[in-house]
């Protein structure tokens, strides 16, 4: 990270922020959940224990689950928001979040470059693993929220819904929540932050901002646009400073750390 | 006593009796007097005014003359209580010891304390101590091991005897609060007395003094005792529960209609009797969590399938964590009145099964009911939804992980060498081809 060289914005305050609250809430409530869904093992309990026993765990796991609800709702909203501003291209087109055509041609792209069959693509906004990643924590949530309230308020639910869906919900919320904790502190920590290209860990969540070289190797096809639209001038950002560098590094390897730990213990358990 | 003799060797020879119209006989043969403990002695050592000849009844012999010391203890204890020298026979000196063939006092048996004591010898001889001590256990408990020494012999009522209600645990760990003669005699359970001590009967009776908490003779009897493997014991087993039930008569009434009493009482040899659940010497507080929690582990022993598909559940799982305030087995079932789910007294049942969630979901009704406890998603016919959301669920996790996985392997290599080129500086040329 050269001092002087020049930086682009690529995340907002408003985008850092709510990646804040998915970030202190999913590893809240990956730590609260899966004692219980471990509660077999002596980790679960002692995890358990840690946390101030079961009843605690389980209401730092509803704590964080309102703040799931709390970023999700902001999300919602801020979508709304910029499709009243009749945002362009929120929907389609290079920097929508909507998967195209164009995603899958990369991802094939992708693949053969991995293997030397071809020349990297030149990823837009949004590269598909990343449009993945939002899609996962949005079904995520829809999955995983809908079936935690039903198992939070069951004798509500029980009013319009049959007894036996709770039976449903106790797999699908465990079972999708592994899924998402396995799929975050492996895939996602792998392709965001572990690759060898950015390895230790690729602070922009925190900084919001990236440098030109780093934008244009990753971006290539946005950078060009951006520029063809005279758009990227707006862009130009400050490097990060210190304390903003610092802060990354901490709760970035924070969270890290807590997650590579949860998935050792989840791999360890698997393979006993 | 040549001179003694000379009258009393005649077989003969009898005065008036105490009873009107018989007579007793004063004769004395010389060989049991040889045999005697005291066949050192002349006969004036205990009848002290005897002169030869003698026309006149002598005085009573007192032994209290050389033996004071013994005297004092038989006055101490119930043998020498007045009630007990009322008694016929009284157990006066020579009642226990003889007369002319008095016999030293390592030389007597329980076969003294049969005179009048037969039945509590009779059951003795039955019993387990009574049976190893005739097999030649020189261990093994007499009368005197439990009730104290003859002499001064006290009461079970009495709060000094070592029979007391509350002492008596304290008596039988004399010898079974030694872990090395449990091995010794075979005895399984070692550590019975500390255990016992731990448990809520032995803190009733030892911290609270209750005289209606259980010791060991009131499961185990005191006289009778028998190995748990003699059909006739009162802790065999098929007898436990009506042993139990001699304090316990409510929760017994229960028990003896539920499923498991019933498959008991027919002799089911998996079938719960009270100590399964509630253990025999370390019985606990059952509002304690530790008890509670462990019973649960304790219902899977057999109902193994129903122990697992409950912990897949929010119920068994919390629990497990070791909370107690989510159902337990016995907070859906019952514990003593468990009767099977066709059963319309269950709590299972599909009359009562609502009542039961309400007790913790209150505003639970008839859908809620259809939450089902034990559901198992491996099982397709019972469970088909169950079965196929759990299949799909499993599918989207391997095939997720299988893409990204090999994608991951993919990328790795290539993105460290990526990276390496980056380093040595052919990367700065260009940001992309």
């Amino acid at each position: 990270m050269s001092g002087g060289e020049r930086h682009y914005f690529r995340l907002n305050l408003y985008h850092r922020v709510l990646h804040g609250m998915v970030i202190a809430s999913f590893l809240g409530l990956a730590v609260t959940g899966l004692p219980l869904k471990y509660a077999h093992t002596g980790w679960g309990k002692g995890l358990s224990l840690a946390l101030g026993g079961p009843f605690t765990t389980g209401y730092l796991h509803r704590f964080f689950a309102l703040v799931t609800f709390v970023y999700f709702a902001l999300h919602l909203g801020y979508l709304v928001r910029l499709a009243l501003a009749g945002r362009h291209g929120m929907f389609w087109g290079p920097e929508s979040m909507v998967p195209q055509p164009r995603d899958l041609v990369q991802m094939v792209q992708h693949m053969r470059y991995f293997v030397g069959l071809g020349p990297r693509p030149r990823f837009d906004r949004w590269a598909y693993w990343e449009k993945f990643d939002y899609w996962a924590v949005f079904w995520g949530i829809a999955i995983i929220g809908s079936s935690g309230l039903l198992l939070w308020f069951p004798a509500f639910f029980s009013r319009v819904l049959p007894g036996w869906t709770f039976n449903l919900a106790i797999i699908i919320h465990s079972d999708e929540a592994l899924l998402a904790v396995g799929f975050i502190f492996t895939i996602h920590f792998f392709n965001t932050h572990l690759r060898p290209e950015k390895f230790p860990m690729d602070p922009v969540i925190f900084t919001g901002r990236v440098s030109e070289e780093e934008f244009r190797r990753d971006h290539p096809a946005e950078y060009e646009r951006l520029k063809r639209q005279g758009r990227l001038e707006g862009l130009q950002a400050d490097p990060p400073p210190l304390w903003l560098r610092n802060f990354s590094r901490v709760v970035g390897f924070s969270a890290l750390a807590i997650g590579l730990v949860l998935i050792w213990l989840i791999i360890g358990t698997a393979l006993r | 006593m040549e001179d003694c003799l000379a009258c009393h060797a005649d077989k003969g020879l009898a005065r008036g009796a105490p009873v009107r119209g018989k007579t007793l006989s004063v004769f004395v043969d010389e060989a049991v007097l040889q045999g005697s403990a005291h066949a050192s002695l002349p006969c004036v050592a205990c009848h002290r005014s005897a002169t030869a000849p003698h026309d006149e009844r002598l005085p009573a012999v007192s032994c209290a003359g050389c033996h004071a010391g013994q005297r004092a203890a038989l006055g101490e204890g119930i043998h020498g209580s007045r009630k007990a020298e009322a008694a016929r026979p009284a157990p006066s000196c020579a009642a226990c010891h003889g007369t002319h063939d008095v016999k030293a006092a390592a030389s007597l048996s329980t076969q003294t304390c049969v005179a009048c004591h037969a039945r509590q010898v009779d059951l003795y001889r039955s019993s387990v101590h009574g049976r190893s001590r005739a097999r030649g256990d020189a261990e093994a408990a007499t009368c005197r091991s439990c009730h104290g020494p003859a002499h001064k012999a006290l009461a079970k009522a009495d709060p000094q005897s070592p029979t007391y209600h509350l002492s008596l645990p304290r008596t039988c760990a004399q010898c079974h609060a030694d872990p090395e003669l449990a091995r010794r005699h075979g005895i399984e359970v070692g550590a019975v007395y500390q255990q016992y001590m731990d448990s809520i009967h032995g803190r009733a009776v030892t911290r609270s003094g209750l005289l209606v908490a259980a010791n060991c003779s009131d499961c185990h009897g005191a006289h009778e005792i028998r190995a748990r493997t003699d059909a006739g014991s009162r802790v065999f087993r098929a007898n436990i529960p009506r042993t139990c039930a001699t304090c316990h008569a409510g929760v017994y009434r229960d028990y003896a209609e539920s499923i498991h009493g019933k498959a008991a009482a027919h002799g089911a040899a998996g079938a719960p009797v009270c100590t399964d659940c509630h253990s025999a010497h370390q019985i606990r507080r059952v509002e304690g969590a530790p008890w509670q929690l462990d019973v649960i582990r304790e219902c899977g022993t057999c109902h193994r399938e129903s122990l697992r598909t409950y912990r897949d559940t929010f119920h068994g799982k919390v629990t497990q964590l070791g909370l107690t305030r989510v159902a337990k087995c016995s907070d859906c079932h019952g514990s003593h009145s468990i009767q099977p789910a066709s059963d319309p007294r269950s709590r299972v049942s599909p009359g009562n099964i609502v009542s039961t969630c309400q007790q913790c979901h209150p505003a639970a009704g008839k859908s809620f009911a259809q939450f089902h406890p034990h559901a198992d998603a491996r099982d397709r016919v019972r469970f088909p939804r169950l079965y196929y959301v759990n299949l799909l669920m499993i599918s989207l996790l391997v095939g997720t992980f299988a893409f990204f996985g090999v994608h991951t392997v993919l990328w790795l290599p290539r993105s460290l060498v990526e990276r390496l080129r980056r380093r040595s500086g052919s990367g700065e040329e260009g940001p992309d081809r």
